[in-house]
């Protein structure tokens, strides 16, 4: 049975706009500008005879005598002494640790290129989000200071730094001196605080989160006596609820969860035909939102009275019931859930994205009930990740307006930029007299203090992290720094005098007497594991001990606040991290600036993101420049219409508007920081805020998802899980055995290299298109050439919205008129990248055959054949081809990595990197096919199955993603395609694809 | 042009060889035995001797006076058991040089070892010729070389004369005709020249001839424009000169080196990779050719010690190192990958296949064109190196065309696919 569901990208898509059919009408958005050249500059204009024989002449004059010079001079420049491990040509892999998770380094001829997730780490189990990937390129960034900055002095030396911070430190008496810095869960980082704080007794130490999760830590110690955010173990969960928790996108420990999460829903899963159930409540749609089975809007104001009334339809007491009155949707959705939570005790987890204590100690009260804890929840194996505290930072700026701190020393902290109210942390910091950053640039902070002793990068330095209880990484340099800076522990450790002072050595002291002691390894071993795990503790029980009726009341108050006084113009705004900048400290990451956000597809800015029909009840047009104002704070931002945001509210990302962050991350968004609200001891997400127009221009926002469109043809195949248990082949659609075709059948006598893509492990998250674009020198073309359709990933991950269905109706196309269905969407996920078909009609259309099909199963593409003619992408189904429109390697112009000494040291010297003028698309990474073929011959046996990986498959976190031979039967691919979940797409016009998709199952109870 | 300059080098060597030999067979009465001697002394000897200088072992300089014949042909063939059974000239030596103690060599004859003796004793009586030979026949072959004219400077020469020539002739003849014109306004008829040759004025009147002139002159400029601008880019015969005047026909070529003993990524990686210094200092930190340079260190090893800073008093590398900037000889385009380890490693192709012979290049040039015409010809002419090789076995069995009888050559086996190379 095939469904006719209609499937869209954007709502532009949906209604037909006459700007999008324009645009859509060609495989190149704009047309050449022939006309132009013709009618104005070009040959209207008096061009005499003469001087056009003159530049001729000069021309063929120059040519000639630029030809006469033979060939460039290279020069080849050997070692003196060549390190025993380095083989020119041939990568090393060293262990580190990038933000808690142990990672490979691939490093060739000792620079890193790329970072890959460790096999051996318990987070990440060899995959890595889009940060990671991206992080490697922050280390060559050139807007990072090279050298120590003293009172304004860039060229200090770091004698005349220490000199100077030893004799300030010294003159200090009876102030207090501040350390501020973001989690810090370094064992060794710890240990170097606690001995400048033995030194310098008037020290503290606080830890301070842009986004912070210090009310779920307070509101166990107020449950449980236990001030720790736990572990979450959703892979033992059969029913997740989720109350605006997008872990999924940003929430603790994304990796982790994307992992657990998809552990019940794959293949494997689905083939002992169990599938969990995940409901999400929430008002923007998330990333987490976009991937549920049901997703029930609510505002921030009802999230509270939410999880009461969930409370109490678990059963649980509470002297005031609560319902949810103004939302008969949720008030049903929460009912049912209760019911699929009661029936799964033990196998049920609920999580809250609220950084408000009184809701999480509400949620505590559900999950206590639900007995989570000890099985879904670890709060005995505490995850330290997170530990920053938002009162302690509040009091340490009570403390600085009042005069009492001496000096303060900020650690990977910029609360100049992320701190709620930027003008009273510049007036406090100001009331210092000395003030030390450890930034790497001279960002929001860091320009407010007069030393600024930049801190090594991750792959420049030693380092240690314990990201959860017992499990220690190891992060190690991979290259001498590149700019003049130093390890800021190494700055402490001589600031405080310690005998030890090379922070190399201070580290294996501690672990000598730590980590190596209790797991008795050598250092040795462990650096090439990378990590260790020292086992759990035991779970001791954890009886609830909150006060449920408190929490409620805060709860109301707290909601009444946010919804008070609806008039006309005033919202309530819900505060987010954004997938792919997330809380702005990598916003000079063109990568990710590039990475489109896996919800609204924009790049390179924020944005209000708002219901449309909201949107049009208050009067506003699609990207309308608004005014949003919370007390004295305004920020002008675009509206962007997004379908599943609820009604009366509107959503805005941080992370953006940095104003020190370096050349990519300039003008880019507004800093949404500010509206934040500090209530209860936390800083919350949620507010109220006014909007007003501004009667300006439409702006442009750079938005991918409407580009490379499929004209309508349905390529997203799903089904049920109910459906599915009755027939695996469920929703596959019509298999086509069509015979006739154009083209010759190939013959693949030793490889077939093929890929599989589950659309139900996908979850959209992003991490393979950085991987890529790392993997394959993929330029960064910014934000104007976005908006001109211009972008140059080969992967993209496309999101299509449809309607929710009603049983097992289908909608009408014309019912898509009605707006509010707008808010009831379901969202599928589909990686898209060159199909390499068998029969590839781009093959067919190059007049040069500048791409060509293998006896491996790929089509290749030579660029140095290509002429650019672009036949091809016009004629690719799939729309997957990218054309250089100009020189990004070696062009100013272009907010692009590849245009400097520094940045382009992370190229991949195994790729060619592509000129102007020609098509470019997804390989199949055949370098790495080709480097896993040699191998394979140099030991003289048969390539093994999982040696090769593609990037995007080495990344994917949830292992979505299977690439292999389809000629080895035993292979992996070989299994995942023949599930009987496997289609092809397009496969109606008999390309007859390489890459073979699973359907999406949903796990939708028609309860 | 490679071929013309092979040439001219082959005949220029020939005659120095012819002239040395007649030089040295007029007085040197054992030419033979030193000859065959000399070879040997460098392959066996020099890594820890030097004629007048304590390198590893004493300096040879004498040797024959200091020993006995017969003792020394034992002696060089099994000196441990020498020292062993206690001769005592042998144990003496062994204390003086302890604990390093002289290799045994079994393989050389008596014959042989005199052979080296009999050289020995010939370079000791000819001091000073020595070090003049050495220098003045390096740079006999460097000038050699410099001296080379592209094919393209060659043409463009020939063609300026030709023009030169045209032109002279045009000009001629227009101020022979201005003159006519001059002299017939002045009212002088002239009477009508008398034909210098009237044979070849008819032959420039004659249209098949000019004709045929034409033609060829059209094919001759057309071929040579056509064999240039195909040739653009095609530096077979490049051979700069390098920072140092490392000779391949005495590392490889004389005393038989591995190629990948230096080059040791040949076998495993993409580069072949050129030494790095510490590699040529397992050797040259005591061989120091001083024998040829009036006991001073070879100026060419010299510039190792300069690069690395190093002390052969002290034996120490110093903080001053300077890497040596060699000019790259092959230069195959970005856009083109090549991998050393396939073609040497799995395919078993000799470095010679593409470096031409390597162990005769005093200096290095580069042999191959380096053109995707003679990529593609070897992979469609060359047999996969598959026996043995498992990688290969489902190929080799599944491949229909190999059914049918064809050879298993890289290009059926997809080695003309443009993503083989280009990515």
């Amino acid at each position: 049975m095939e469904s006719n569901k209609k499937y869209w990208k954007g709502l532009e898509e949906l209604q037909k706009t006459p700007d999008f059919v324009e645009k859509n009408k060609g495989e190149f958005a704009e047309p050449l500008p022939i006309e132009e050249v013709l009618n104005e500059a070009g040959l209207s204009t008096i061009t005499p005879r003469r001087d056009f024989l003159k530049a001729m002449g000069f021309g063929l004059g120059a040519v000639t005598l630029a030809a006469c010079q033979t060939a460039p001079v290279h020069k080849s420049i050997p070692y003196l002494i060549k390190p025993e491990e380095v083989v020119p040509g041939i990568p090393n892999y060293y262990t580190s640790t990038y933000n808690g998770h142990s990672v490979l380094v691939k490093t060739r001829e000792g620079r890193p290129i790329k970072i890959e997730g460790n096999p051996n780490c318990l987070l990440s189990k060899g995959r890595l989000d889009a940060n990671g990937q991206a992080s490697v390129l922050d280390l060559y960034d050139v807007s990072k200071l090279k050298n120590p900055v003293l009172n304004n002095n860039e060229r200090a030396s770091w004698a005349e730094v220490d000199q100077f911070v030893v004799t300030e430190l010294n003159k200090l008496v009876g102030k207090k001196i501040r350390i501020v810095s973001s989690t810090l869960n370094s064992p060794s980082g710890k240990a170097v605080v606690a001995d400048f704080i033995t030194k310098y007794p008037n020290t503290k130490h606080i830890q301070v989160d842009a986004v912070s999760y210090s009310g779920i830590i307070k509101a166990n110690e107020v449950s449980f006596g236990k001030a720790v955010l736990p572990h979450y173990a959703i892979d033992k969960a059969d029913v997740i609820v989720s109350f605006g928790a997008d872990f999924l996108g940003t929430w603790i420990s994304p990796v982790e969860f994307n992992r657990q999460y998809v552990s019940n829903r794959n293949g494997a899963s689905l083939a002992k035909k169990k599938m969990s159930r995940h409901i999400q409540f929430e008002t923007g749609m998330s990333l987490t939102g976009s991937n549920a089975d049901a997703r029930i809007l609510i505002k921030p104001s009802e999230q509270g009275i939410a999880l009461l009334s969930l409370y109490s339809a678990l059963g649980g007491t509470v002297s005031a019931p609560q319902k949810l009155t103004n939302n008969p949707k949720a008030a049903a959705a929460i009912s049912i859930a209760a019911k699929e939570l009661a029936g799964a005790k033990g196998r049920a987890l609920v999580v809250c994205g609220s950084n408000d204590t009184s809701t999480q100690v509400v949620v505590n009260a559900i999950n206590s009930l639900l007995g989570s804890y000890g099985t879904t929840i670890d709060l005995d194996n505490p995850s330290f990740q997170h530990a920053g505290s938002d009162a302690d930072f509040v009091d340490f700026m009570n403390e600085a307006k009042r005069g009492e701190v001496g000096a303060v020393i900020f650690l990977n902290s910029n609360p100049g930029y992320d701190y709620v109210n930027p003008k009273e942390f510049t007036e406090a910091i100001n009331k210092i007299p000395l003030k030390i950053s450890f930034a790497d640039r001279k960002d929001e902070t860091a320009s407010l203090c007069q030393v600024i002793a930049p801190n090594h990068h991750y792959l420049e330095s030693w380092n240690d992290s314990n990201p959860f209880e017992g499990y220690y990484t190891i992060g190690q340099p991979t290259i001498n720094p590149i700019y003049n800076t130093r390890s800021a522990e190494q700055g402490l450790l001589i600031w405080a005098g310690n005998p030890v002072k090379d922070y190399y050595q201070y580290i294996q002291n501690n672990w000598a007497k730590t980590v190596l002691a209790a797991s008795g390894k050598t250092w040795k071993e462990l650096l090439q594991t990378g990590s260790v795990y020292l086992g759990a503790k035991p779970s001791a029980t954890s009886a609830f001990a909150g006060d449920v009726n408190a929490a409620s009341q805060a709860i109301l108050t707290n909601s009444s606040n946010l919804a008070k006084g609806a008039s006309k113009d005033t919202v309530e705004l819900q505060v987010y991290q954004n997938v792919s900048i997330g809380d702005g400290k990598a916003a000079n990451n063109p990568w990710l600036q590039e990475l489109p956000d896996p919800v609204s597809k924009v790049t390179w800015d924020n944005y209000i993101a708002i219901s449309p029909k909201y949107a049009e009840k208050l009067g506003y047009a699609e990207y309308d420049l608004v005014k949003v104002t919370k007390d004295d704070y305004s920020v002008i931002l675009p509206l962007l219409f997004q379908p599943g945001q609820a009604q009366g509210t509107i959503s805005i990302a941080v992370g953006y508007g940095r104003t020190h962050a370096g050349k990519a991350a300039k003008e880019v968004g507004k800093n949404a920081y500010p509206f934040l609200s500090f209530i209860n001891g936390t800083l919350q997400t949620t507010s109220r805020v006014t909007l007003s127009s501004t009667g300006e221009l439409p702006y442009e926002l750079a938005r991918t998802q409407t580009h490379h469109t499929i004209e309508g043809r349905n390529i997203i195949r799903e089904t049920t899980l109910k459906q599915y248990l009755q027939d695996p082949t469920s929703g596959t659609g019509k298999h086509f055995q069509n015979k006739v075709g154009l083209w010759k059948e190939y013959e693949h006598p030793g490889h077939k290299w093929v890929m599989a893509i589950d659309l139900n492990a996908c979850t959209g998250c992003g991490a393979c298109v950085v991987a890529c674009n790392v993997e394959n020198n993929i330029p960064v073309v910014g934000r104007d050439e976005v908006r001109r359709r211009r972008e140059m990933h080969w992967i993209r991950v496309d999101r299509y919205y449809s309607f929710e269905e009603k049983g097992n109706s289908v909608t009408e196309e014309n019912e898509i008129n009605h707006m509010e269905d707008a808010d009831n969407v379901s969202v599928v996920y589909q990686p898209m990248l060159c199909q390499h078909c068998d029969h590839a009609p781009c093959e067919t259309v190059c007049p040069v055959l500048a791409t060509v099909h293998s006896s491996e199963g790929l089509s290749h593409m030579a660029y140095n054949r290509c002429i650019g003619t672009r036949y091809c992408a016009n004629n690719c189904p799939y729309k997957v081809r990218r054309f250089n429109w100009f020189n990004y390697w070696n062009d100013s112009r272009f907010e692009n990595y590849m245009n400097n000494e520094f940045t382009q040291l992370v190229l991949n010297p195994d790729v060619t990197t592509r000129s102007r003028g020609v098509m470019e698309k997804c390989s199949m990474c055949i370098q790495r096919i080709q480097a896993g073929k040699l191998t394979a011959k140099l030991d003289k046996r048969k390539v093994v199955d999982g040696e090769i990986q593609v990037a995007c498959q080495q990344t994917c976190p949830t292992n979505a993603i299977i690439f292999g031979d389809l000629n080895d039967p035993t292979s992996q691919v070989a299994k995942a395609l023949s599930s009987e979940r496997t289609y092809y797409v397009l496969e109606e016009i008999n390309t007859q694809p390489g890459i073979g998709y699973q359907t999406k199952v949903r796990n939708t109870a028609e309860a | 042009m490679r071929s013309i300059s092979l040439f001219l080098r082959s005949v220029t060597k020939s005659l120095i060889l012819f002239t040395t030999l007649t030089f040295t067979g007029v007085y040197v009465s054992h030419a033979q035995s030193a000859a065959e001697g000399a070879t040997l002394f460098k392959q066996k000897c020099t890594s820890c001797h030097a004629l007048d200088k304590k390198v590893v072992g004493p300096a040879l300089k004498g040797v024959s006076d200091r020993h006995k014949e017969d003792w020394l042909v034992k002696w060089i063939n099994n000196a441990p058991s020498m020292i062993a059974s206690g001769d005592k000239e042998a144990v003496a030596i062994a204390n003086e040089y302890k604990p390093m103690v002289m290799t045994a060599f079994p393989e050389l004859t008596p014959d042989n070892v005199k052979g080296i003796l009999a050289y020995i004793k010939a370079e000791e009586t000819k001091p000073a010729a020595a070090p003049v030979a050495g220098p003045v026949s390096g740079d006999g072959s460097q000038s050699a070389s410099n001296g080379e004219v592209s094919n393209f400077e060659l043409g463009g020469v020939i063609a300026i004369a030709v023009i030169a020539l045209l032109v002279i002739f045009v000009l001629n003849r227009v101020i022979k005709s201005l003159e006519r014109v001059a002299l017939q306004k002045q009212g002088v008829v002239l009477e009508e020249e008398v034909a210098s040759g009237p044979a070849f004025r008819k032959l420039l009147k004659n249209k098949k001839f000019i004709f045929f002139i034409v033609l060829v002159l059209v094919i001759f400029l057309g071929s040579a424009g056509w064999k240039g601008m195909w040739e653009t880019g095609v530096h077979q015969g490049y051979q700069p000169v390098q920072p140092i005047k490392f000779s391949h026909q005495l590392h490889a070529g004389i005393n038989k080196i591995d190629c990948q003993y230096c080059h040791t990524g040949a076998y495993k990686s993409k580069n072949a990779s050129i030494p790095s210094l510490n590699v040529c200092m397992n050797c040259h930190n005591y061989v120091q050719a001083t024998e040829k340079y009036n006991g001073e260190i070879s100026p060419e090893i010299q510039k190792i010690y300069k690069a690395l800073d190093y002390n052969p008093d002290t034996k120490v590398y110093g903080p001053n190192k300077k890497p040596v900037e060699w000019i790259r000889i092959h230069n195959l385009q970005d856009f083109a990958y090549f991998n050393h380890s396939q073609h040497v490693k799995v395919a078993g192709i000799q470095c010679q296949k593409c470096h031409g012979p390597i162990q005769t290049m005093s200096e290095v040039y580069q042999y191959s064109p380096l053109t995707m015409k003679w990529c593609i010809n070897c992979h469609k002419e060359t047999e996969v190196n598959h026996k043995g090789n498992a990688y290969y076995d489902r190929l080799i069995a599944a491949h229909s065309k190999l059914k049918k009888g064809e050879k298993p050559t890289a290009a059926v086996m997809g080695g003309l696919e443009c993503g083989k190379c280009h990515y």
